[in-house]
């Protein structure tokens, strides 16, 4: 599904990535973990097409596409989701008004007609209703005025509304007390399926108690440096990661 | 023709034709009153950036022609059964005055509308209890000319349980329109209004609209003023308000069209525990020039004002705002805030603004905050994640940021006819960004 070939990105003059491999297929939940610094979040940046950084060299493809060659929204309405790490927040303009429009948005591409009203607040209800979330959240402006825990549940309601082929989430488990990390999950595990690939970067191992991955691929300096199942998210929790760039192969 | 100033021969002819009558003595005084001051210049403090130099051309041009164009006015004028979009979408009382005059059809229908305690009479019949300010050159010119307009008087304790739309139309083409609304609110009354602004003319036209209002204790008065000129049109509006004991005075102003909007709101607070709340939106594009000069007097205390302008900008257009709060010596327990927040989509607008606090007292809290930006570049990159067309995402942020005046909206029958205005106005500055 996303084959990422020796992927080089800057912002400014600061090189971030430096050669990044990465292949996801369907069905398939990845963890990137690594330390701050390490490029994970501009990783996913990039892959959502964020102009602020610069794509140096090499390649990335979605589903036989070439995913740097499309806009955004272009790459959002193909099935691409970035859950934020800091959610935007945008008063005056409605949350259900944002995912209305952003479901439609992607039916639209897919030749499907808008979504009816009523279906859609069955379907937002549903949703919200998983995530334990009220549904007094759809008046609200976008994320304003927000806790941090209410954020990343919204960011999670988008993800389920918009049933992305591949859904990367940027550190979802930041600031999240216990019950918000068990709503969180329960949402996302509510989202793997067999055609659906799910990435999570994340710093911590505590998520991954939850979302069991199927690889776990250690980033540093821009680079994956070791790739490995569950086990090695458990074995970095343990020693840290001044453990991999010990043991990183030159 | 490009005199710098009015030609005083032509003005002094056209008042000695205009006919005979209570007005004439008013039009005399106030020929004195303008010939001391004329129009103001950019050399005045609070002309700085508005330079009256084309409406003075107007004004001459049709002083001079003022003979031909008499006459065709009032062939205009038997033109009444035309339709406004704002009049039917609109829920109110509408009286239409149009080129300067009021409808005699209109006139007569809302004359019935209301219950006893809301008397409205036409200027050209009578002054009776009405006063006529002149006290700055444009509201002088205006009474040198003065030939209509309406008093409005609003009995101790009546409500009005449906607002009095008045309708300004100029479809002169060419041409000078001054009109004068008065409105005297009784003690504990309530009345609302909804003014709208409109030409048709592609040509040279130029209006200078006078508003005087008195609220007597307790009363309320919201009034809306919607501008959707032509983008041909040079247009002055003078609102001035005295605020008795307890009064509420609402005021919300939407400029839309117009190549030159000039609009002041004077407030002079005069009564203690009064309220004054002053909002405005612009929306300006192509070569236009809007300046919103508002100022509040407090003159006692304890009162609040608060004067909240919003501003969102394309093309070349060049925006003004001058927000002033004085409170005067002795007006303690003031309570008066400034807020100026603008958008700039194009690197070539201009907002000039300028919040001022004169302050002689010793009790009071003024703030006041300014903004000037571009559109949040992080919202905007996050709405296309969801997929959104950037286009799409621009209004959405555009709209939002317009929708904070929509909401201190105080009279509800206007606000979806003004919401739709907002929508389409914002689609004309967002296209003219990405043409």
């Amino acid at each position: 599904m996303l084959k990422i070939k020796n992927l080089q990105a800057s912002v400014g003059d600061i090189k971030i990535l430096n050669g990044l491999d990465l292949e996801v297929n369907a069905g398939e939940v990845h963890a990137i973990m690594g330390p701050n610094g390490s490029g994970k979040s501009t990783l996913a940046q990039v892959i959502a097409g964020n102009d602020s950084y610069v794509v140096n060299g090499g390649s990335v493809e979605f589903m036989g596409k070439d995913l740097l060659e499309l806009e955004p929204e272009e790459r959002a309405r193909e099935g691409i989701f970035l859950g934020f790490q800091y959610p935007v927040e945008i008063p005056g303009v409605n949350n259900a008004y944002l995912l209305k429009a952003a479901v439609n948005a992607k039916r639209k591409h897919q030749g499907l007609e808008e979504i009816d009203a009523f279906e859609f607040l069955k379907m937002a209800r549903e949703k919200m209703a998983i995530l334990d979330m009220d549904p007094s959240f759809l008046k609200r402006g976008v994320n304003e005025g927000f806790s941090g825990g209410e954020k990343k549940r919204n960011e999670i309601l988008q993800m389920a509304m918009l049933e992305p082929r591949l859904a990367i989430l940027d550190e979802t488990d930041s600031g999240l007390d216990i019950d918000a990390m068990k709503a969180v999950s329960k949402g996302i595990n509510a989202l793997r399926d067999p055609q659906r690939a799910i990435v999570l970067v994340t710093h911590y191992q505590r998520l991954l108690d939850y979302v069991e991955p199927d690889f776990v691929h250690v980033l540093s300096a821009g680079k994956i440096v070791r790739s490995g199942d569950k086990s090695l998210a458990l074995q970095l929790e343990e020693k840290g990661y001044e453990w991999i760039r010990e043991a990183a192969p030159a | 023709m490009n005199a710098t100033s009015v030609r005083k021969d032509l003005l002094e002819a056209v008042v000695q034709a205009l006919p005979p009558g209570e007005l004439s003595a008013i039009r005399s005084a106030a020929l004195s009153r303008f010939s001391s001051s004329g129009f103001p210049t950019t050399r005045d403090e609070d002309w700085r950036y508005t330079n009256l130099a084309r409406a003075v051309d107007v004004t001459n041009e049709w002083l001079a022609g003022f003979a031909q164009q008499s006459s065709k006015d009032e062939n205009a004028s038997d033109n009444t059964d035309e339709q406004f979009a704002i009049t039917s979408q609109v829920d109110a009382n509408w009286l239409v005055i149009r080129n300067g005059v009021v409808e005699g059809e209109s006139f007569a229908r809302v004359g019935n509308a209301y219950e006893r305690g809301i008397e409205i009479s036409r200027l050209v019949d009578g002054l009776q209890s009405a006063s006529i300010a002149m006290t700055d050159g444009l509201s002088a010119f205006n009474a040198t000319l003065l030939q209509d307009g309406l008093h409005i008087r609003i009995s101790k304790n009546i409500s009005a349980d449906k607002p009095l739309g008045i309708l300004f139309v100029s479809d002169m083409n060419s041409g000078l329109s001054q009109e004068r609304v008065i409105i005297d609110a009784g003690e504990n009354s309530r009345f609302s209004v909804i003014s709208c602004c409109i030409s048709s003319g592609a040509g040279k036209e130029f209006s200078n609209s006078v508003m005087q209002i008195s609220l007597a204790a307790g009363a309320r008065l919201d009034l809306v003023q919607i501008q959707q000129r032509d983008p041909t049109h040079l247009g002055i509006s003078r609102i001035s308000a005295q605020l008795q004991r307890d009064t509420i005075f609402n005021h919300s102003a939407f400029d839309f069209g117009s190549a030159l909007a000039r609009n002041d709101v004077v407030i002079d607070i005069v009564g203690p525990g009064a309220s004054a709340n002053v909002n405005g939106l612009y929306l300006a594009t192509d070569e236009q020039h809007i300046d919103n000069h508002v100022h509040v007097i407090h003159g006692v205390g304890p009162a609040t004002s608060s004067q909240d302008y919003r501003g969102i900008l394309s093309g070349r257009s060049r925006c003004v705002f001058n927000g002033k709060a004085v409170v005067l010596a002795g007006a303690d327990g003031t309570d008066a805030n400034q807020s100026n927040h603008n958008l700039l989509l194009s690197e070539k607008a201009e907002i000039d603004t300028k919040p001022e606090l004169e302050i002689y007292a010793d009790d009071v809290k003024c703030a006041h905050g300014v903004t000037v930006g571009q559109l949040d570049e992080a919202a905007l990159f996050y709405m296309r994640t969801r997929g959104l067309a950037e286009d799409d995402a621009k209004r959405l942020l555009t709209r939002a940021f317009a929708s904070g005046m929509l909401s201190a909206l105080t009279i509800d029958e206007c606000h979806d006819y003004i919401s739709d205005a907002i929508d389409q106005r914002l689609d004309e500055l967002i296209s003219e960004e990405i043409r």
